[in-house]
């Protein structure tokens, strides 16, 4: 049984290869990114025998227990790995220990099981310095494998049993993006250290709690004997095979649960009254809009394409600040760009509906119905962004003339791109993550133009707004002149509503031809 | 009424319609048999404006389908079979939104989705995401929908696929009320015994064409509708070499 395991496992592996070339070639680069990153910690941790046996120790110890941790965070960060479900053998009446034990070795076979095995027996190569540290670090080297390996087992099957409902899956994919927009300050703070000075304390006292943990124990038991704390290396040890003892009974129990379990079905809260549709026009442009403005608070991959509006500014900022524009410049940038991305956002929309766009042409509504109701989540938080984010920005920058200016390029780059957004989701739409599945999934066919569809839409924004960039240029390069600012207020949002216009009633009368064209595209994805 | 003539559909080299007529009297329920993959859904999407057809015209009540849409579609209620719902939104949304999007105003649709709502047993659902609904919940909701802008022809592919009994009678006494009324209804489906039990008229599809369309009594002859419909689209296949199922293995 368990050679069938390991060969279904080296079988799935295989077939990732039987797919279109281009996502073979993804997957390729992924693999030799992962070969150099395992090969590089594999060298390090090599070079490390040469070092004194704290400073070593205290390496391995911190590097180890952030691996760890990758390995029991990342399977209930980003879903779970279908294959060899314990659920998909329920049937098969297999005995739950035989199952469980020859799941878990097939776990064996596999990319992050090769990285963990290498970089566990290069940790073998720090410490052979003498014979007892040599042991230590092969019982280790076998653990830290176990550990591992049992660890994303057990934290992918708690994964599908907690977040089996849709909603529990929206709600963890929202505390990862915050996680990671949060990452940023402890970035920052980490950046403050000086590592010159500081960086080997910081590491000792990392390395001195993580290595009572369960995370670190494993990699700070060689780390000791080879610092002549034989009796802290053997406790330390313990402590690591109670660890994989607790993993294995967890899992064990996991796999005995998943087998008489059925998928859990939810139940369902209740809302009271139409929500945005009583609050919008009962016609057909309101009830679209309504319709939008409830996917964006309810749908979890509207949510990811909102999250990026605030992230890219920050990372466009911190590019700047690196590049050594000054603040006074700095502060007049998030707003234009978090208006040019909220508009981008909405240029693949008619995806996102997949098939169940056939209503709207069942009922024959009109085309630029559609486009403008589509349209007006991003304007009801694009209007008050730019009313709100205008002064706040100028009053940080500390400038007060350049206020009609920001107005005017802000409006300019959402209005024109909502514009170009609404002709380019009717005309050029990309299969995108389907209703329901995890925002991070990937679609189904890719690779069809997806890339360049997102650039055209993204700069035809920007050339389209260079009128507004380009007296606002003038206003910034000529302080004495006040007439600049006025003129881009004028030219930004009087052109860019023109072009919001413009876009709508191309995008409609597209979108009204091309409408059964559009079906059979959701169709195919 | 509904006019179909010569009705052509190609994907690549398979012809899924082949130069189908079907011509549906008003006041009529007609049903559409044929078995797996004859070509009913492909039909049923031309026909109701969802998917261009390669040739053939379809008429509602006088309007082309595909050179004066507003009008055809205003007379047409539409239930496909196997495309996705709106399905974050509330049952209630979902009504509201179907009946909006057909030009109805809020206190309307409001009335009318109460009484759809008690008609198909859906009070209790409605507050729910359509996404938790089960799979025959769904056909309703979908159902209500298609009827909530009171069209003179309802285009239902498969209405009473994973429907429970009771809900599938009481979804056959309201479309016999609304014919009576003088409306029609053209519906698909793979259960003979029912289309034969409720429609007037009948057309039995095998490999996209038409092979024969008539009235229930002239179609069926004297056997059962499943009889005809078994000699037409080529008899029962029987199954040789699985013997080995009844040898049980312990």
């Amino acid at each position: 049984m368990v050679t069938q395991f390991l060969g279904l496992k080296l079988r799935l592996i295989l077939n990732l290869f039987r797919r279109s070339p281009l996502q073979v070639v993804g997957i390729v680069i992924g693999l030799l990114y992962a070969l150099g990153a395992a090969g590089v910690t594999v060298e390090g941790l090599a070079a490390l025998r040469r070092v004194d046996p704290l400073l070593a120790g205290n390496i391995t110890v911190t590097v180890g227990s952030v691996i760890v941790f990758g390995f029991l965070a990342v399977p209930l960060a980003f879903g779970v790995d279908h294959t060899l479900d314990p659920r998909s053998f329920a049937l098969f009446g297999f005995p739950t220990n035989r199952l469980a034990s020859a799941l878990a070795l097939a776990g064996l076979v596999g990319l992050p099981a090769l990285f963990i095995t290498a970089i566990a027996v290069a940790q073998v190569v720090t410490w052979a310095r003498d014979p007892l540290s040599v042991l230590f670090a092969s019982i280790s080297a076998v653990v830290i494998i176990a550990t591992c390996v049992l660890g994303a087992r057990v934290s992918s099957s708690l994964a599908s049993l907690l977040l089996a409902t849709r909603r529990a899956r929206e709600i963890t994919t929202l505390i990862v993006l915050i996680a990671l927009v949060s990452l940023a300050p402890v970035v920052a703070v980490l950046a403050s250290v000086d590592w010159n000075r500081d960086g080997l304390a910081v590491l000792k006292s990392v390395a001195d709690i993580a290595g009572w943990t369960p995370l670190g124990a494993v990699w700070s038991a060689p780390a000791e004997v080879a610092s002549g704390n034989v009796g802290a290396a053997v406790l330390k040890l313990l402590i690591s095979l109670t660890v994989v003892g607790l993993l294995w009974l967890a899992w064990r129990a996991l796999v005995g649960w998943l087998l008489i379990s059925s998928p859990r079905r939810e139940g369902g809260t209740h809302y009271r009254g139409l929500g945005w549709f009583g609050r919008l026009p009962d016609s057909p442009v309101g009830a679209i809009a309504a319709r939008s403005v409830t996917y964006w608070i309810r749908d979890a991959r509207y949510h990811t394409a909102l999250l990026a509006v605030p992230v890219a500014p920050l990372l466009f900022v911190i590019a700047l600040a690196v590049a050594g524009v000054p603040g006074s410049v700095l502060a007049l940038v998030p707003v234009p760009v978090m208006c040019l991305f909220l508009a981008w956002s909405t240029h693949n929309d008619v995806a996102f509906d997949s098939s169940a766009v056939w209503l709207h042409l069942a009922s024959n509504a009109p085309g630029w119905a559609d486009r403008f109701g589509r349209l007006v989540p991003a304007l009801l938080i694009g209007i008050p962004l730019v009313l709100i984010g205008s002064p706040l920005s100028v009053a940080i920058s500390g400038d007060n003339s350049v206020l009609p200016s920001l107005i005017g390029v802000s409006s300019s780059l959402l209005f024109a791109g909502l514009g170009v957004s609404s002709v380019v989701s009717a005309r050029f739409p990309y299969p995108s993550v389907r209703p329901g599945d995890s925002p991070f999934a990937q679609p189904q066919a890719s690779g069809t133009g997806a890339g360049l569809i997102q650039s055209v839409a993204f700069f035809a924004a920007i050339v389209l707004s260079l009128p507004a960039l380009l007296f606002a240029a003038l206003g910034l390069l000529n302080p004495g002149v006040h007439s600049w600012p006025l003129v881009t207020l004028v030219v930004g949002v009087g052109l860019g509503l023109v072009l919001l216009a413009l876009g709508v009633l191309w995008g409609g009368r597209i979108f009204t031809r091309r409408a059964p064209e559009l079906l059979a595209f959701t169709l195919r994805q | 009424m509904l006019v179909v003539s010569e009705l052509v559909k190609r994907f690549g080299d398979t012809v899924a319609v082949d130069h189908i007529s079907v011509s549906v009297p008003a006041g009529t329920i007609f049903g559409i048999v044929g078995p797996n993959g004859a070509g009913k859904t492909t039909t049923l999407s031309m026909v109701t404006g969802l998917l261009r057809p390669d040739g053939g015209s379809v008429s509602v009540h006088g309007a082309d389908v595909w050179t004066d849409p507003a009008v055809a579609k205003r007379n047409m209620g539409v239930l496909p079979d196997r495309l996705r719902l709106f399905d974050r939104l509330t049952g209630s949304q979902l009504l509201y939104y179907a009946g909006t999007l057909r030009g109805l105003d809020a206190r309307t649709v409001k009335r009318r989705s109460t009484d759809l709502a008690a008609a198909f047993g859906l009070e209790d659902a409605l507050g729910r995401l359509v996404s938790d609904y089960s799979a025959g919940m769904t056909k309703k909701i979908a159902l209500a929908c298609a009827m909530i802008h009171s069209p003179r022809l309802l285009v239902l592919d498969e209405p009473f696929e994973s429907v429970d009994p009771v809900s599938a009678v009481n979804i056959t006494s309201i479309l016999q009320k609304y014919v009576a009324a003088g409306g029609t209804v053209v519906l698909s489906s793979h259960s003979t015994d029912l289309v034969e039990r409720i429609c007037d008229r009948v057309a039995i599809v095998v490999n996209g064409r038409v092979l024969v369309s008539g009235t229930m009594a002239d179609v069926r002859g004297a056997g059962s509708l499943e009889a005809r419909f078994l000699e037409l689209a080529g008899g029962r296949k029987t199954a040789e070499g699985m013997e080995w199922l009844h040898s049980f293995s312990d």
